[in-house]
């Protein structure tokens, strides 16, 4: 990823938002080729999604888990770190957050849920850790050890659904619901939004300040624009690499810890249907900024709120659309800054030889 | 556990091994080649996809392979684009043609195969080998399984000797390796790397069509549940070896046996440690046993621009 975009940053959105328009409307023809009419499949997904005050706090819930871990996705990106294992961060952030619900102590509400949200960072920066650790201590790339881990976490958590933690009257593979106390308030009457905004919102303005406006934030990107350099000057390398992956698994957990905590209310199996992955295109979609990542996050949020509605209006168009329309509106980003950085460098060559031939 | 639970066990796990052979070879191809493909999942799914539908139309499980291999080869295709035209970084084009796969193949198993989807295509028979099959223990594991069993061991042994024992093999790895020196000695790293990526897509197409027309000869959601990432494992444990990602896939795939007969065995660990076995000693494996630089070189970077 280049740290300093070559663009401005309102070009790099309006690309951004051009790719997702674009993507839909190739979702479009391909529910046309399915036999259902365009038309009423994206007005029913809008209905679903942002039709009433309800459907607007129904895509809020769906925009949370996918905003909070895409900010620590972002956050690694600046020390050129590819945290693949987001999901498996999260997932293990709620199962921690659950732990603690479902058998911490009896506490004042606002304590019982600063533990059980806690118990989510730390799990979720300890899975970060370990391939931070593994990458600084034994040189090995990141990517592979961190999507390894998502399996193990999620099997982990399965484990504890289906085994120690199952809800003993429960049909499906579920834990107990937790207690009221260990639940996160409810605060817009009329929908099913919870104080989860408020932890998300500060979660992106701590991020950006963390970046921009602080020593940590520029260690980082001294580490990941030239690790050599960083060295020479005397930055702690391996550290900076460690807690930059510990961090990133920390705001994934907190990310699963509000999804179990302030949407589900108990943990399930198959509770995140890929928040991890798809947070590694809202980063990228928001082009690792902070007000970027919501939008984007807010775009799949729409999506996935309105997949039912979609599905209804389309007399059975299947809501996977919107995984198609997802991956298309990244490919057409990257097609497109791809391009666009090609233009770049032939007009600076041309440039060049205009200056060397006068 | 009598003798006859073993053989049938091992029989099994040799069975299961056949897919992922073929997906972790194709990967082991490129990633020598210094591409990764995170999209392994993807490229497995809709090779599975593929394959149903072409053996279905044409009532061939052969032509099965093919339609597998060309929608693998499709999506490698798209990643080759991505990276190579548009250099995205590899490993965000694996991931989001892993989402557009999924996304691909739901999608269109109901417009394909209609809304019960419980229409089988022709699958892949048993094919003993005369005589072979015949022999104690080794001939049921080894000799009675389905053709595409044997032509993916055969497979390890042919990347084996390309690799080492071709000039174009070498040429693969110099540009996994050192691509500016492969450039420097007049290898063309960028055709090497298109190459080697469209090749990892069809035979991880063929891997994924192995999948469904050796077992039921139906496609259902999400069919290859992370046996792509199974495969990408299995190459690193292996250490990017032929055989050493031979061994490493029979270890996984006996533990998948066991898991599936754990209740024959007696067997009291509960089922997901055993699914989550192959990720466990692959990360223990990286952590313990992997010295620095094992991995080629540059896997993951950008071909040199000239």
């Amino acid at each position: 990823m280049r740290m300093f975009p070559s663009r401005s940053a309102l070009r790099n959105l309006a690309l951004s938002a051009a790719s997702i328009a674009v993507a839909i409307a190739l979702a479009g023809v391909l529910v046309a080729m399915a036999g259902a009419n365009p038309w009423h499949a994206f007005a029913g997904m809008f209905q679903t999604a942002l039709g009433s005050e309800f459907a607007l706090g129904v895509t809020v819930n769906k925009t949370i888990p996918r905003l909070v871990p895409a900010l620590g996705i972002a956050l690694a990106l600046r020390a050129n770190l590819w945290n693949i294992g987001a999901e498996g961060q999260l997932t293990l952030g709620a199962a921690a957050a659950s732990g603690v619900a479902l058998f911490g102590p009896s506490l004042p509400p606002a304590l019982a849920l600063t533990l059980a949200l806690f118990a989510g960072i730390i799990a979720g920066a300890a899975w970060g850790a370990i391939p931070g650790a593994l990458r600084a201590y034994c040189g090995v790339s990141e990517v592979i050890t961190s999507l390894m881990l998502v399996y193990i976490a999620i099997q982990l958590t399965n484990y504890l659904i289906e085994g120690p933690w199952l809800a003993p009257s429960s049909t499906f593979p579920a834990t107990a619901v937790f207690p009221a106390d260990y639940r996160l308030p409810r605060i817009w009457p009329g929908t099913l939004v919870n104080a989860g905004v408020f932890i998300a919102l500060a979660a992106a303005a701590a991020v950006w300040f963390l970046v921009n406006r602080t020593t940590i934030g520029l260690w980082l990107r001294a580490v990941g624009g030239n690790p050599r350099a960083s060295e020479v000057i005397g930055l702690p390398n391996r550290p900076v690499i460690i807690a930059a992956l510990a961090l990133s698994g920390a705001l994934a957990g907190l990310g699963g810890a509000i999804e179990v905590l302030g949407v589900r209310g108990r943990l399930l199996e198959g509770f995140s249907p890929g928040y991890g992955f798809e947070a590694i295109a809202i980063a990228l979609l928001g082009r690792l900024n902070p007000l970027g990542i919501i939008a984007a996050a807010l775009v799949f949020g729409i999506l996935d709120a309105g997949a039912a509605g979609l599905q209804v209006a389309s007399a059975g168009v299947s809501s996977a659309i919107v995984l198609i329309i997802e991956a298309l509106a990244l490919m057409l980003l990257l097609a497109a800054l791809g391009l666009s950085q090609r233009l770049d460098q032939r007009r600076m060559t041309r440039s060049a030889l205009k200056t060397a031939q006068g | 556990m009598d003798a006859g639970s073993i053989t049938s066990l091992l029989a099994v796990a040799i069975a299961f091994a056949a897919p992922l052979i073929f997906v972790a070879m194709g990967e082991l191809i490129s990633e020598r080649a210094g591409v990764i493909n995170i999209q392994l999942e993807g490229m497995m799914l809709v090779g599975a996809f593929a394959g149903v539908w072409a053996a279905m139309a044409s009532g061939s499980p052969a032509i099965g392979f093919v339609g597998g291999a060309a929608a693998g080869l499709m999506l490698a295709l798209l990643h080759a684009v991505l990276c190579f035209v548009c250099k995205a970084e590899q490993v965000v084009s694996g991931i989001v043609l892993n989402i557009f796969a999924l996304g691909l193949t739901t999608f269109a198993l109901k417009p394909v195969f209609g809304p019960s989807a419980a229409v089988a295509a022709p699958t892949l028979g048993n094919l003993s080998i005369p005589y072979l099959a015949d022999l104690p223990v080794v001939g049921p594991i080894l000799f009675d399984q389905n053709a595409m069993v044997y032509v993916a061991f055969a497979t390890v042994a042919a990347i084996w000797w390309f690799l080492t024992r071709t000039t174009a093999g070498l040429a693969l790895q110099a540009s996994g390796e050192a691509p500016s020196a492969a450039v420097s000695m007049g290898i063309n790293v960028p055709r090497v790397r298109w190459m080697a990526v469209l090749t990892c897509g069809a035979m991880a197409g063929i891997g994924g069509a192995q999948l469904t027309l050796a077992g039921l000869g139906a496609f259902t959601q999400n069919v290859t549940a992370g046996r792509g990432f199974v495969a990408l494992a299995a190459v690193v444990f292996g250490r990017w070896m032929p055989a050493g990602t031979l061994l490493a896939i029979l270890l996984f795939t006996i533990t998948e046996a066991l898991q599936v007969r754990a209740q024959l065995v007696g067997i009291a660990v509960p089922y997901q440690f055993l699914v989550m076995a192959p990720y466990v000693v692959t990360v223990i494996a990286i952590a313990f046993f992997m010295k620095r630089g094992r991995a080629p070189a540059s896997l993951g970077v950008a071909t040199p621009d000239h």
